[in-house]
């Protein structure tokens, strides 16, 4: 399916994508097994953690935590642009994690579970492409040693330089692994049947409409998912439910051309490869 | 011993304060540089650098003869400047090919009002091939489009010039106010011939991309005919030409600079230079370099997320 890469192409990206019917095990896929960065993405695996820790009774996820005013990691929403000290329970916190890729939500939460247990958990589902390297504000770091300065990175020479954006040094996964992490989740073997069902809907609240969604502009269609991006980088992955019953994980990963932060056709040509992947798959 | 020669060694080892950095600069290795120098120094009887730290300095009496140097080697160039052109003296001037006629006509008639004894004789030259041309003597100053950079020239004031964007006159984009690069997207675009202006090929690429264009094709060279034709867009300043529309760009971000080269200073060749700052101002629509404001990063959450 080389329609992919026109597509791909006509918005100024390099993608690669994965999609899966839950239910039949049908697949489509461009680069299905290519490793990729996964971004903020890999708040989701944080997120299964969570649960299993929960389920396990290793931590009790109403529980609830201070996050000091000088606790706050980079990032443009939740808690990580408030100016006081926010007292949260773990659940909550997750909520924005996923929500609003809370990026001090997710590194609360990281120090709780602990990223050795996230990268057990994947290895225990035989997700052995997909790891956590770094919270976010290790990935940051990185970003600020490679190049020497912070936010925004807009040099193309700056940007070739960015451990962030090798797979081989920083959190990574693969279009296949990411959305099999998705069908878990969707098909309660991911957690508890009960934790499962509150992922689901954590997931269905993202916010964004942007990349995913805007694939699916249609009232009886469930988008869930949770977005990823660092310079050039923009991702997405989630589950999109049909008015039939069908349901798809999508896994679509993208490097732009450009290092503009605003392009608007990146974003959307992430919803138009999946809604072209699930066609496919509904044929 | 060639005094003169051996002087303009002096000068560019006092330039550079290296000489590893002064033999790369004129051309030759480093052990005769050396010798040369010492020579020199038995020559004149005394030393000119300081080489016993790992640095090299010049010694007071090298600060001293360093000007006299120069002067000295001015004056010969000048000597053979005057013997080659005699009295009825020609300046050749290389200008870019896509400068606009009227500006090159300008350029003629104001040198003609200062200097009614010397010949302006121009040649539509790209930037690399102007450096080659200066150093061989086949122009005496240039007009060029930096980044550039050459051993042994010397650069006029730099000018800035904003560009818009050329496109068909039908073209959908041409209605409206002003463009972004960003709105540039999926079209093709005609720049100057890469190898004739490499330093601005790369740095108007570069800002195209920074900002959200990147061009499906780049054509290269200084005829309009593709633009004409619909079939690419073109930077340039404003200009009124039958058939084309020229918007402006938001934020400024593609603003060439130029400014006069040169390698031996004659007073025809800085006359020219002060005449093409004032005309290239006038009718070229270029301004002295200011400081380029910051450019601001929008950051909505959704795009960092």
């Amino acid at each position: 399916m080389s329609d992919f890469d026109g597509l791909f192409r006509a918005a100024g990206v390099t993608g690669w994508l994965h999609a899966a019917d839950l239910d039949t095990g049908r697949e489509v896929g461009h680069g299905s097994d290519e490793p990729v960065p996964t971004a903020s993405v890999f708040k989701v695996p944080l997120l299964v953690e969570l649960c299993r820790q929960a389920d396990a009774g290793l931590l009790d996820p109403a529980s609830r935590v201070t996050v000091g005013a000088a606790e706050r990691a980079f990032g443009p929403t939740g808690v990580s642009v408030m100016l006081d000290d926010v007292t949260m329970s773990l659940r909550d916190l997750a909520y924005l994690m996923i929500a609003v890729s809370d990026n001090t939500a997710a590194d609360v939460l990281a120090g709780v579970v602990g990223l050795d247990a996230v990268n057990a958990m994947l290895a225990g589902f035989g997700l052995h492409g997909t790891h956590v390297a770094h919270t976010t504000r290790g990935l940051y770091q990185s970003m600020a040693d490679d190049i020497g300065h912070g936010w925004p990175y807009l040099d193309v020479e700056e940007i070739a330089r960015l451990r962030v954006l090798d797979p081989r040094h920083t959190n990574r996964s693969t279009p296949r692994e990411t959305a099999a992490l998705f069908g878990l989740i969707w098909r309660d073997e991911a957690a508890s049947a009960e934790s499962c069902a509150w992922m689901r809907t954590v997931l269905n609240l993202q916010v964004w409409p942007h990349r995913l969604a805007s694939g699916f502009p249609y009232d009886d269609v469930e988008v869930s998912g949770k977005t990823g991006t660092l310079p050039t980088l923009r991702n997405e992955a989630g589950v999109v439910e049909y008015p039939d019953g069908g349901r798809y994980a999508v896994a679509v990963f993208t490097r732009s051309f450009s290092p503009a932060v605003n392009q608007p056709r990146a974003d959307a040509v992430i919803g138009t490869a999946a809604r072209m992947a699930v066609d496919h798959l509904r044929r | 011993m060639d005094l003169v020669r051996h002087l303009r060694y002096f000068i560019v080892v006092a330039e550079e304060l290296h000489f590893g950095n002064a033999a790369i600069r004129l051309g030759i290795a480093q052990p005769p540089l050396s010798q040369r120098i010492k020579r020199l120094e038995q020559e004149l009887g005394v030393r000119l650098f300081d080489r016993s730290a790992r640095q090299v300095r010049l010694t007071g009496a090298g600060r001293l003869l360093l000007t006299e140097a120069r002067e000295i080697v001015i004056r010969v160039d000048r000597l053979h400047e005057l013997a080659r052109h005699g009295e009825d003296s020609v300046l050749k001037v290389g200008v870019p090919p896509d400068l606009a006629a009227a500006v090159i006509a300008a350029l003629v008639a104001g040198f003609r009002e200062t200097r009614p004894e010397v010949r302006l004789a121009p040649a539509e030259i790209w930037t690399a091939d102007q450096v080659a041309a200066l150093t061989d003597g086949t122009i005496d100053v240039g007009i060029v489009r930096h980044p550039v950079t050459a051993p042994g020239l010397h650069f006029g004031r730099l000018l800035t010039q904003s560009q818009g964007v050329l496109l068909a006159a039908d073209h959908p984009l041409a209605r409206g106010g002003e463009l972004h690069l960003a709105d540039l997207a999926g079209q093709e675009l005609l720049l100057p011939p890469r190898e004739g202006e490499p330093g601005l090929y790369a740095e108007v690429l570069v800002e195209c991309r920074r900002h959200g264009y990147v061009p499906a094709q780049v054509h290269e060279g200084a005829g309009l005919g593709l633009v004409l034709a619909g079939a690419a867009v073109a930077f340039g300043p404003r200009e009124e030409v039958p058939g084309l529309a020229w918007r402006p760009l938001l934020g400024s971000p593609i603003a060439l600079r130029f400014s006069t080269a040169w390698r031996a200073a004659t007073d025809a060749v800085t006359g020219f230079s002060a005449v093409a700052v004032r005309t290239l101002k006038e009718r070229a629509g270029m301004a002295d370099e200011g400081a380029t404001p910051a450019r601001r990063v929008s950051r909505r959450p959704g795009s960092l997320a």
